[in-house]
C-alpha cells in the first residue's frame, strides 16, 4: 500500500544567511514517520518544535539536510505529485490586487488544472466555502475568516489526494470551524489524506485518528491518538511529553 | 521537465503582474507621464526649411533672420549667405525658436532627445526604481508559500514575473513611442520610421538591468537593495563602457597590462549601454543633425566597435544573471 507520506530520518539543518538574520538551526533531527493513506492525521507540538520546517519539506518548500521523504508514493523531488496536494496556512497573503475567484483559477492554474475545467472548479470551490456570492470582490475587502476560507477553497481546488491544513482554524468564526470540520470529513469519505497541524487539541481529538507528537526536531510519539488518552487526557499526556523535551 | 505547463505557468505570471500593475496604479501613473510627453510633441511644429543635411558635422552657411537685418540684408544678400526662415515652436506657440536645420532633421533631432536623453535614461531608471518592488513583495513567504507548493516548476514562476515585467515596460515603450511619433508625425507631417528603434533599445536596457533588479530581489527579498543595487550596476556599467571607449579613443600611457586586461573583460562581460545608445544614434542617421560622443566616432573610426557583439554579449549577461536568479531561487528554502 503506498503511503500519502513517508519520512525516513529526516535532517533539516537552516544554514546562517549572510544576507538575513537566519542563524543556524538543526529543526529537524532525524524523524522517520508514515502518514497512512486515508488517514486524518494530526501533527502536535510546541512552538519551534518543527512541525512546519516538517510541512516544509514535504510540500518541497525546503530540501532535507539528510534523509528521504516520499509523497504520494514519489520522491519529494518530482513536483508532479505537488498537483494532488492541497495545502492552506495560516497567515497566507494572497495578492490583494486579485477577486476571489481570481485567487481560485490563478493557484488552480498553477496546481495544473485545465484552462477549460477551472471556471467550474472556482464555481464549485467558493460554493462549498461559502464565498460563491462574493466571488468578484477583491479579497482586499475580506475579513480574516473570509480570508482562511479562500485559503480552504485553494487548497481544495484540484480534489488533493493529500490535503495539508496548517493551524487552518486561526481567525476563522464559528461557521468557518464546521465547515473545516465538514471538509475534513468529506476527505476521509472520500479516502483522501488530511495532515492537520493545529495547537487546538479539542479539534485534534475529534477529527484526529492517528497523531505525531513533534517536539525539539524529533518524534516524541506516534501512533493511534486513544494510545495517549489511556495514560489521562489529551492535553496531560502531551504536555507531560513537551517538558520531557526527549523522544520516548 | 513538464514544458507546456512551465510555459502555461509563465503566462499565469505574467497575467498577474499585469493586474498587479494596474493595482498599484504603475500602469495608469506611467500613462500619464507616457500622455504629458504626447502632448508637449503635439504642441510642436516647424515652419520653413533648409536643405536637408548630408555631411557629418556640416558647417551651416546661414544666419538668423535677427542676425541679418543687424548686418545689413543687402551686404548678406551680396555674400551670398543664406538666412534661415525656419521655426520650431513649442508649447503651441509659447516658445519659438529659429530653426536652421531641414524640417526632418529638426524633428528627428526632438525625437533623439525623446528616445535617448528621456526615454532610454530617465524613463528605463524610474520604470527599474517603480518595478523594483514588484518581486521583493511577491517573493515574501508569506506571499510565495503557497505559490511554490503548487507543481509549477519554480524557475517558470520566477521567470514569467520578469517577462511579465518586461512585457509591461514594452507596452509602455510601444505606447510613448507609438504616441510621440504619432503627434509629432500629425503636427509636422514628418513620419519618420527608425524613431520606433527606440522601443528595442528601451526594452533591451530595462531588461538587462531588470535581470539584476531580479537577482539582487532573489538573493535579498528587499526593494531597497534592488533599487540601489541596480542604480550603482548602471552606473558602473556606463563608466566601465565610457572608460572603455574613451582608452580606445584617446590611450592612456603607464596603464599596466592587469589593468587594461581587467577594463577588457569587464567590458565584454557587462552591459554596454553607451554602445546600445550609439547604435540607437546611427540607426537614427543622427550624424546629419547631432553630435554623438566623440569616443565612440574614434573607436568607430579606428574600426573596433562591434554592434552586433555589443548587443549579443549585452544580452547574454542579461540571460545569463537571470539564469543565475532563476537557480538560486530553484533550490531556496522557504
Amino acid at each position: 500500500m503506498t503511503h500519502a507520506a513517508v519520512f525516513d530520518d529526516v535532517h533539516k539543518t537552516y544554514k546562517p544567511n549572510p544576507l538575513s538574520s537566519r542563524s543556524h538551526v538543526a529543526a529537524v533531527r532525524g524523524i522517520t514517520l508514515t502518514i497512512p493513506t486515508g488517514s486524518i492525521f494530526g501533527l502536535l507540538g510546541p512552538n519551534r518544535a518543527g512541525k512546519t520546517t516538517l510541512i516544509k519539506l514535504l510540500l518541497s518548500l525546503a530540501r532535507p539536510t539528510k534523509g528521504t521523504i516520499q509523497r504520494l508514493g514519489a520522491s519529494i523531488t518530482n513536483r508532479q505529485t505537488l498537483g494532488r496536494v492541497g495545502y492552506m496556512h495560516e497567515n497566507h497573503a494572497f495578492p490583494r490586487y486579485l477577486s476571489a475567484s481570481e485567487v481560485l483559477a490563478f493557484y488552480g492554474g498553477l496546481s495544473g488544472l485545465q484552462s477549460e475545467l477551472l471556471p467550474r472548479l472556482v464555481d464549485e470551490s467558493l460554493t462549498r466555502v461559502g464565498l460563491a456570492d462574493r466571488r468578484a470582490e477583491p479579497i482586499s475587502r475580506f475579513s480574516k475568516g473570509m480570508v482562511q476560507r479562500l485559503g480552504l477553497a485553494q487548497a481544495l481546488i484540484n480534489d488533493p489526494d493529500l490535503l495539508i491544513l496548517d493551524e487552518p482554524t486561526e481567525g476563522l468564526d464559528l461557521y468557518g470551524r464546521k465547515l473545516l470540520r465538514e471538509v475534513v470529513r468529506e476527505r476521509q469519505a472520500k479516502g483522501k489524506t488530511v495532515l492537520l497541524v493545529s495547537h487546538v487539541l479539542p479539534e485534534v481529538e475529534e477529527l484526529c485518528d492517528r497523531a505525531a507528537a513533534i517536539v525539539a526536531g524529533q518524534v516524541a510519539w506516534t501512533g493511534p491518538l486513544s494510545e495517549l488518552r489511556q495514560s489521562g487526557t489529551l492535553e496531560e499526556s502531551l504536555f507531560a511529553m513537551y517538558e520531557k523535551g526527549m523522544p520516548r | 521537465m513538464n514544458l507546456p505547463f512551465a510555459i502555461r505557468t509563465i503566462r499565469w505570471m505574467v497575467r498577474d503582474t499585469f493586474r498587479q500593475s494596474l493595482h498599484t496604479k504603475l500602469f495608469w501613473v506611467m500613462l500619464a507621464l507616457t500622455m504629458v510627453c504626447v502632448g508637449f510633441c503635439f504642441s510642436i511644429s516647424v515652419s520653413g526649411d533648409m536643405p536637408p543635411t548630408t555631411l557629418e558635422f556640416e558647417i551651416p552657411a546661414y544666419i538668423t533672420q535677427q542676425e541679418a537685418e543687424r548686418i545689413g540684408l543687402d551686404k548678406v544678400k551680396a555674400d551670398g549667405v543664406r538666412i534661415i526662415n525656419g521655426e520650431a515652436s513649442f508649447g503651441f506657440g509659447l516658445i519659438k525658436v529659429p530653426v536652421g536645420r531641414h524640417r526632418g532633421d529638426a524633428v528627428r533631432f526632438v525625437q533623439l532627445w525623446l528616445a535617448a536623453a528621456l526615454a532610454d535614461t530617465v524613463g528605463v531608471l524610474l520604470s527599474l526604481l517603480w518595478t523594483a518592488g514588484f518581486l521583493p513583495t511577491f517573493l515574501e513567504p508569506q506571499a510565495a508559500t503557497i505559490l511554490l507548493a503548487k507543481p509549477a516548476p519554480r524557475w517558470s514562476v520566477l521567470v514569467g514575473k520578469y517577462i511579465g515585467v518586461v512585457l509591461f515596460v514594452s507596452l509602455h515603450a510601444v505606447l510613448f513611442v507609438g504616441g510621440t511619433w504619432l503627434a509629432i508625425g500629425l503636427r509636422t507631417g514628418v513620419w519618420n520610421g527608425s524613431y520606433w528603434l527606440a522601443v528595442p533599445l528601451l526594452v533591451m536596457n530595462f531588461g538587462i538591468f531588470f535581470s539584476v533588479s531580479t537577482f539582487l530581489a532573489v538573493a535579498t527579498r528587499s526593494t531597497v537593495a534592488c533599487i540601489f543595487g541596480t542604480l550603482l550596476f548602471w552606473l558602473l556599467c556606463w563608466a566601465l563602457n565610457f572608460t572603455h571607449l574613451r582608452l580606445i579613443a584617446y590611450p592612456v600611457d603607464g596603464l599596466s597590462g592587469v589593468s587594461q586586461m581587467m577594463l577588457e573583460i569587464g567590458y565584454w562581460i557587462f552591459p554596454k549601454p553607451l554602445d546600445l545608445g550609439g547604435i540607437f544614434f546611427d540607426a537614427m542617421r543622427a550624424d546629419g543633425f547631432s553630435m554623438k560622443l566623440p569616443e565612440l566616432i574614434a573607436t568607430q573610426e579606428k574600426g573596433l566597435f562591434h554592434p552586433e557583439l555589443s548587443i549579443a554579449t549585452s544580452a547574454a549577461f542579461a540571460a545569463g544573471t537571470l539564469a543565475l536568479a532563476a537557480n538560486e531561487f530553484r533550490t531556496m528554502d522557504y
